[in-house]
């Protein structure tokens, strides 16, 4: 009877050691963030992040394959090297040199991001780059033709059926590791981070930079993250029929909103809004401060006793900018991992 | 931690043995009847006179007085579920089907190992149910690969009818009907109940049950190709158009 008892309770321990090594393999890759972040948005459910899935991801982001003519890849418009926007390109160029008609966003901490576009039109990560791809003046390519290259390029179906299993490539395979390597962009290591981790000072203009920001600016920009994914007018003039939100629901009242925008990385992502209409970030304060154009749809958070914008000195101004700049994550942008 | 996890999944499994037990019991009544499929057919047919419906062929609509030829047809169906004598609903897993006028398609929803017995109702969903619409990237008959996906306004098209006509704007017209949430809302539930006779399955012998559906009921309501030929997204219009369609769907005859 001990013997029985013994023997069951080795086998639970056997179930029981073969599971933890199990998770410690795991654990080897995997979304890391501090712990200031909130719990990512995305949940990887069926789609089991691995390093294997990842490198496929990444080596669809940076392949032109993804494109009717093999010459725009997800990466000609999302550089690493400024935070996975554009190269400071106002609008950015798709196949055959057509021109889009908004600013390339930059790409990080996607998996806390719940909408995506401009104007939050895609609800799901999974889902998002099914727009580039067959959008006509970006990759102009159809997904079921997309899927069939894939299909016949040994390489691919290789690394398909060893992340996935033996089964053929579906777009949703497709879809899945990009979403890994995606989701792995986590920018986090910047002056800021550092700062919030005890690791370094801020100097006095930082400091007073980020008690401004916090006051007049992190309503919407809201930290850690600093965007608190939201639809918002602020106030443009109104140059095009791009609606913005209002594209997406016909309804009147979400006209010219479009997302908040994390100000991560913001340094190097030049130029601004969904336009890239302000080269500089003196130009957005600016705007914010005297620019702003009134719209019913204005945000109410722009509106003070009757007066528009969100009032600032030159010298407040400048210790934003200040503080601004600490959010540049050099780590981020030149991490080897997420490179071709 | 583990271990109370392995814990919880032998309770969990235990637990699951014992439903699975009483389960067999209640369905004693139904234990001459062997497992089989059950097939639901659309047969299209067209305006009040109900002509034969095809792609590829000049059909006049009635009310409109246009002429049009379709050369895409077709629909998502889901979350297919049947009413059992005993009151009980059989509800498939993973129920998602394009029901296509095209031959290249299928007109057909196949329903495979239902349990055997007889059954009195059925009911589906016209379009995709919300969740699927909110939840990335689907395989199968919901692969956006199939065409029936919004690229940059994430949700399903749930009912696509594309053609010629003479009196549309560039000859043409193109519906693609969704939207899978607020007011305009397509994807919509219908029950329907098959009479006096019950669907019997059992087994190899056959279950079919025909739908009559009929396209030219999307445009009860619409304006005329000439001066409406194209919507794609979400909106009003692609909900009224949707709705005049699926509310006209009839039960009309089962195969047993």
């Amino acid at each position: 009877m001990i013997r029985h008892k013994i023997r069951f309770l080795l086998f639970f321990l056997l179930i029981w050691g073969t599971s933890c090594q199990k998770d410690q393999d795991k654990s080897d890759f995997g979304l890391a963030y501090p712990d200031y972040f909130p719990e990512p948005y995305y949940k990887f459910g069926k789609n089991t992040l691995t390093k294997e899935g990842f490198e496929l991801g990444r080596a669809l982001f940076f392949d032109p394959i993804l494109s009717i003519d093999s010459t725009i890849s997800c990466a000609s418009c999302h550089s690493q090297g400024h935070a996975f926007a554009d190269h400071n390109t106002r609008m950015s160029f798709g196949i055959d040199g057509k021109m889009g008609d908004r600013n390339s966003p930059a790409m990080f901490n996607l998996a806390w991001q719940p909408i995506f576009m401009w104007d939050g039109g895609i609800n799901h990560i999974e889902v998002m780059p099914f727009a580039p791809i067959t959008n006509d003046v970006e990759m102009g390519e159809t997904l079921e033709n997309v899927i069939q290259k894939l299909k016949k390029h040994p390489k691919y179906v290789q690394r398909f059926q060893s992340v996935f299993g033996e089964k053929p490539i579906e777009s949703q395979q497709l879809f899945y590791a990009l979403t890994q390597y995606m989701t792995m962009l986590v920018s986090d290591d910047s002056k800021y981070d550092q700062y919030r981790q005890g690791k370094v000072s801020f100097t006095i203009d930082e400091e007073d930079g980020l008690q401004i920001f916090k006051a007049k600016c992190a309503s919407c920009h809201t930290e850690p993250l600093f965007t608190d994914f939201s639809l918002r007018n602020n106030g443009l003039e109104i140059v095009s029929d791009d609606f913005g939100f209002g594209r997406i629901t016909l309804n009147e009242e979400d006209n010219y909103k479009f997302k908040v925008p994390s100000l991560r990385n913001i340094a190097l992502t030049y130029p601004y809004m969904h336009d890239g209409r302000f080269r500089t970030l003196e130009q957005v304060l600016d705007h914010y401060d005297k620019g702003m154009i009134y719209h019913p749809n204005l945000d109410k958070n722009l509106i003070s006793n009757g007066k528009l914008g969100i009032p600032m000195s030159d010298v407040e101004k400048q210790k934003i900018i200040t503080f601004l700049q600490t959010l540049t994550d050099y780590t981020f942008i030149s991490n080897p991992i997420f490179s071709e | 931690m583990k271990f109370l996890n392995f814990l919880i999944i032998l309770i969990a499994a235990i637990a699951l043995t014992f439903t699975s037990c009483k389960k067999d019991d209640d369905h004693d009544d139904t234990d001459h009847f062997h497992e089989g499929n059950v097939t639901i057919a659309f047969d299209h047919v067209w305006g009040a006179t109900e002509e034969a419906f095809s792609l590829n062929k000049e059909l006049t609509h009635p009310m409109l007085n246009e002429k049009m030829t379709f050369n895409i047809f077709k629909y998502y169906v889901s979350n297919v579920r049947l009413k059992a004598k005993d009151g009980s609903w059989y509800a498939m897993p993973e129920s998602y089907f394009i029901v296509d006028a095209d031959p290249s398609g299928s007109n057909l929803v196949t329903i495979p190992n239902v349990p055997g017995g007889e059954y009195t109702d059925v009911e589906m969903t016209f379009g995709v149910d919300s969740t699927r619409n909110t939840s990335g990237a689907q395989s199968g008959v919901l692969d956006p690969a199939k065409g029936m996906f919004w690229s940059w306004n994430s949700g399903y098209i749930m009912l696509k009818a594309e053609g010629t006509a003479p009196t549309a704007a560039n000859g043409t017209f193109t519906f693609h009907l969704g939207g899978f949430k607020g007011e305009n809302k397509v994807q919509t539930s219908k029950s329907y109940n098959f009479g006096t006779t019950a669907l019997v399955v059992d087994g190899d012998r056959e279950a079919e049950i025909h739908m009559v559906a009929n396209p030219a009921r999307l445009w009860h309501g619409a304006e005329k190709l000439s001066v409406k030929s194209v919507n794609t997204m979400p909106n009003a219009l692609a909900k009224s158009m949707s709705s005049n369609y699926y509310d006209a769907v009839r039960f009309d005859h089962i195969h047993n």
